[in-house]
């Protein structure tokens, strides 16, 4: 168990351990008789001042081999994956060359401008940046800037269709309806008093003209009306603080109460009723 | 219909009604019509309200209205069921059932109202 982590450890500790490089890394351009125009030895650190210029009917050469830093015995590396990658700065267009690297890590790379390979992205008036990128398990993955090429200017990368929609749209601007006018505090007061006053006349009336409740706060009409009055506290309570489904629930259980207390109050009233007449 | 009364007496058609409304309708019954004077004039109230000061908030006012209506409809119904000279009229329906009718509408009329009043 605790010895796969220490083993993973001792990899990565190997792995870093071991960098790649390249030797005798070395660009040319030809024309199109075959003759050499210009070539460079390539140091790593540092890209030719001048990008390589590639004209409609010239050619290019790159040739290196991929060794271990420090190692100068000669002895080749091949990694998993070399590829050359060609790159815009200007548009962001870059396009990718899987190369091939013999089992002594030599490789080379042919670019016949008569014949353009496919992984040239398109061009532009300012030189295509060059960079290697070697991958391998055994070492720390390589990105090695080798050197800028002038090639002729192509047509420019199709544009999608749908490209415009992802330019920067106008801001939205919200219109929104503006806030609601509240009446005068004095309209309001005057308001609520004439809509309290229908109360007034109420208990006016009432006091007036009431019949009589002999039986209200008897055993078997009392629970009846509390169960009403219970049911618009609750209501109000709803109102207050509730949330739907818990009035619906407390309101399902005080209506079987107020079923009972209902039966028995009206039988008791329908009963007196009923012996009177 | 009893004729009209001229029009140099209009006060007496009127007093005449309310005579024999004070004399021929039961204790009970009057208890009743106060309360749906009131459930008038509180609706009368927020409606004058509402078109002359403003109608916000609208919900507020529908339900308070809506309860007042509502409210109306169902007194007026119980009102009808339980008046002793329409028992012919209902003759399924006891006074006692008049009136669970009459809670059990007015009940999920609040509710409804509760819900809209915000």
């Amino acid at each position: 168990m605790l010895s796969r982590p220490l083993a993973l450890l001792l990899l990565v500790a190997a792995a870093q351990a071991s960098l790649l490089t390249l030797h005798a890394p070395r660009v040319t351009t030809y024309d199109s008789t075959g003759n050499g125009i210009r070539t460079e030895i390539l140091k790593l650190t540092q890209k030719p001042a001048i990008p390589m210029a590639v004209g409609p009917t010239d050619s290019l050469k790159l040739t290196f081999q991929i060794i271990e830093e420090g190692d100068d015995s000669g002895k080749g590396v091949q990694p998993l994956q070399t590829f050359l990658r060609f790159y815009d700065p200007h548009t962001g267009e870059e396009g990718i060359q899987p190369l091939r690297v013999t089992a002594a890590g030599k490789a080379k790379f042919d670019l016949n401008m008569a014949k353009p390979p496919l992984s040239i992205p398109p061009t532009s008036k300012a030189p295509l940046e060059v960079t290697l990128i070697l991958g391998s398990p055994k070492h720390s993955p390589v990105k090695l800037a080798l050197f800028d090429i002038q090639l002729p200017e192509s047509q420019p990368a199709p544009q999608h269709p749908d490209e415009p929609s992802f330019h920067l749209l106008p801001t939205i601007e919200h219109t929104f309806r503006p806030t609601q006018k509240v009446p005068a505090r004095a309209i309001s007061a005057l308001f609520t008093l004439f809509a309290l006053a229908p109360w007034g006349v109420l208990l006016v009336l009432w006091s007036q003209v009431f019949p009589g409740a002999p039986r209200l706060f008897s055993p078997s009409i009392l629970p009846f009306t509390a169960s009403l009055g219970a049911f618009e506290l609750l209501l109000f309570w709803y109102w207050v603080d509730l949330k739907l489904g818990q009035v619906l629930l407390y309101g399902g259980v005080l209506g079987v109460v107020t079923i009972f207390t209902g039966k028995t109050a009206l039988a008791s009233i329908g009963a007196r009723r009923i012996a009177r007449k | 219909m009893p004729p009209k009364p001229a029009a140099s007496e209009p006060t007496s058609a009127v007093h005449t009604l309310w005579k024999a409304y004070n004399e021929n309708t039961s204790d009970r019954l009057k208890f009743i019509d106060a309360f749906l004077v009131f459930l008038m004039l509180s609706g009368i109230v927020q409606f004058a309200y509402c078109v002359l000061v403003t109608t916000f908030p609208y919900n507020a006012f529908l339900s308070g209205f809506a309860s007042t209506v509502g409210q109306f409809v169902l007194t007026a119904s119980l009102r009808s069921q339980v008046n002793p000279d329409n028992k012919n009229e209902f003759k399924d329906v006891s006074p006692e059932r008049a009136f669970a009718d009459f809670a059990v509408g007015s009940i999920v009329l609040h509710f409804f109202v509760f819900n809209w009043l915000g």
